[in-house]
């Protein structure tokens, strides 16, 4: 009984967190994070990682955090939550 | 050099890959029908029997619409590289299935509800004032969605067949734009009056599949045809300052309206009806948590790896101007900033032909082009299949004819689809003949958002009785009617009624410059659902109670 509810606590704190890095995700990804990196409209060159425009890059970065956050709930937070 | 459209001969190919394509979607119908109950349920939930496969792909089809082809990539061509960050709403659409789908699911089961307004009603004490706001909901969001689908199929034509001439049809002359959107119109209606949901999802997983495979390969003809991987990038990399940062080339998008665009947009397209009934006719909750996954990672990336990359290309290739505001795009694309929607479709006909040749290439290019036409049908069936049920269900069943037999129900049902799809085609034809200033159907992006904004209305309450029940039937009235209010604010409507320059109007206009609409509603919604809700009658506790052991049993 106790290590099933020891589980559940591990599940849910799981959770939390991988919830907590989704937000992170969403406000660093198409949220206000893009100021970290937006090119300024006035740069006499745009701002490329290795030769790709950066905001590309920044967009295919979040959705992988996003895909691995995701993936980790499905195996570890969702399967274990439901019984069907 | 580029090869114009009129050296590239697609001769009868388009004639045959569409025809083919028409041909199958007509036999599916006829194959549901055949295997169909004439049950309301069954026409409405295909036996709620729906498995992985059809339950993914038909979620992914009615999300796909002729927005995700040609609305979204019209605006990567309008403002660059801001808009990709579009795609990541996507991951959060996925999460919006497991967390809101698989819960809707198991109460459907529980309880045998078939559109949103069934359970919604349901927990508010089974009031009438609910349901109708529910109803009303639904038919706000889905009306300008099918509009903008057949919209889309006269684009397409016109890129299928762009050097025909008009054809006379019963004695009407039809250009290809017409003769489009009519036959998208007859054809979508016909199958989804012949076989309700089971031939709509089947035809899903069809169009799902050339979806998927169109975005991918329209992508990597892109890159291909820009000289690879480093060639398209070094192209891209030349792009001007403003369409590689944000706010985007017009100055539309400024983090927070994108963030806002993309949760509201992600969540609001997994609340609007036909995405609920997805849920009701899936067959498990596990189903929908697998969804749920596959969503989440096939989706973003068949945009950011697929037709993104087109519409980026685009704008390289064929670099719009910036004229007293507006983005007036190349003259291979179009000459009106509506026509900015038809990137993909310009690429996919003057690009792949050059990769592939003329015999590879033209087959090709009819495939892709079939696929957009894809995007457009599977939403539009699942919208007009939708707006059937609510209008139906919500409306006929239970205050014009409650005595009605389930055959008749199902009648009024294909009624409505006949309607619904007669009215769409008016405002599609009315908006193209519009020559003034006062176009509210003029781009698809536009009208995707306005839709999605309506079906954010429907989200305090859903959240409410999923995860808090703590709302009760006065506020969540009250919430629903502030909501859709305030949307509506930002629709041509106030300038119609009030005239241009307006109070409302200036003011909706600011803060659509900043936030996204549905966002403005669902906070104002929200807030009055919980001020109301403080000092109201609460739900009955013993009917909460037996919601929540319900949600919580499989």
């Amino acid at each position: 009984m106790a290590l099933v509810e020891e589980a559940e606590r591990k599940r849910r704190r799981l959770g939390r967190l991988l919830a907590g890095v989704f937000i992170l995700a969403l406000v660093m990804g198409p949220g206000p994070g893009i100021y970290l990196v937006n090119p300024s409209p006035d740069a006499a060159a745009p701002w490329t990682v290795w030769g790709i425009p950066v905001l590309y890059v920044w967009a295919v970065s979040w959705f992988f955090v996003m895909a691995a956050t995701v993936v980790l709930a499905y195996r570890k937070v969702w399967l274990a939550g439901d019984s069907d | 050099m580029m090869m114009t459209l009129a050296a590239i001969d697609l001769g009868y190919t388009p004639h045959v890959v569409l025809a083919l394509y028409l041909v199958v979607l007509v036999g599916i119908g006829f194959w549901g029908y055949l295997r169909g109950r004439q049950t309301e349920e069954d026409y409405y939930l295909a036996g709620r029997g729906q498995g992985v496969l059809v339950t993914v792909l038909t979620i992914m089809a009615t999300m796909f619409s002729s927005a995700a082809m040609l609305g979204i990539p019209g605006m990567v061509y309008k403002d660059g590289a801001a808009f990709l960050l579009f795609a990541l709403n996507l991951p959060l659409a996925g999460m919006a299935v497991y967390l809101l789908g698989s819960r809707i699911s198991r109460m459907g089961r529980n309880r045998g509800y078939v559109t949103p307004a069934d359970m919604v009603a349901d927990y508010y004490d089974g009031s009438h004032a609910v349901r109708l706001l529910a109803a009303l909901t639904g038919f706000l969001y889905v009306i300008p969605y099918i509009v903008m689908q057949i919209k889309a199929g006269g684009y397409l034509a016109q890129g299928l067949f762009p050097t025909a001439a008009p054809v006379s049809i019963l004695g009407v002359e039809m250009d290809m734009f017409s003769l489009g959107v009519n036959a998208l119109s007859l054809i979508t209606m016909i199958y989804v009056l012949v076989g309700g949901m089971r031939s709509v999802a089947w035809s899903d997983v069809l169009q799902g599949v050339l979806l998927l495979g169109g975005m991918i390969l329209a992508g990597i003809a892109t890159v291909a045809a820009m000289g690879g991987v480093s060639g398209y990038f070094k192209a891209v990399s030349t792009l001007p300052p403003e369409a590689q940062s944000l706010p985007g080339a017009s100055g539309s998008w400024p983090a927070w309206k994108l963030m806002t665009v993309c949760i509201f947009g992600a969540v609001g397209s997994m609340v609007q009806p036909a995405q609920w009934m997805r849920y009701y006719s899936a067959r498990s909750s596990a189903t929908l948590r697998r969804c749920a996954l596959i969503f989440a990672l096939v989706l973003p990336a068949c945009f950011l790896f697929g037709v993104m990359i087109v519409a980026l290309g685009g704008r390289v290739l064929y670099p719009p101007t910036l004229v007293d505001g507006q983005v007036i795009p190349h003259e291979m694309i179009g000459s009106k900033p509506s026509e900015v929607d038809q990137v993909v479709i310009t690429m996919i006909q003057e690009q792949i032909p050059l990769l592939l040749g003329t015999g590879l290439g033209v087959i090709v290019v009819s495939i892709l082009l079939v696929a957009i036409m894809a995007a457009s049908m599977s939403t539009a069936d699942s919208n007009l299949h939708a707006l059937s049920a609510v209008l139906t269900r919500d409306v006929y069943d239970r205050y014009v004819r409650p005595a009605a037999s389930e055959r008749e129900r199902t009648w009024v049902g294909r009624g409505v689809i006949v309607v619904a799809t007669i009215l769409a085609l008016w405002l599609v034809h009315a908006s193209e003949r519009s020559t003034g200033d006062f176009n509210p159907l003029s781009l698809i992006a536009e009208m995707m958002l306005l839709a999605i904004a309506y079906a954010c209305q429907l989200l305090p309450a859903t959240l409410d009785m999923l995860f808090f029940r703590r709302g009760t039937r006065a506020g969540v009235i009250a919430g629903m009617l502030s909501g859709l209010l305030v949307v509506t604010c930002f629709t041509p409507l106030p300038a119609l009624f009030l005239g241009g320059g307006s109070g409302i109007e200036g003011a909706a206009k600011n803060v659509k410059s900043l936030l996204d609409i549905g966002c403005c509603g669902f906070l104002v919604n929200v807030t009055v659902f919980a001020l109301v809700s403080r000092w109201t009658r609460p739900v009955d506790p013993e009917a909460k109670a037996r919601f929540a052991k319900d949600l919580n049993s499989n």
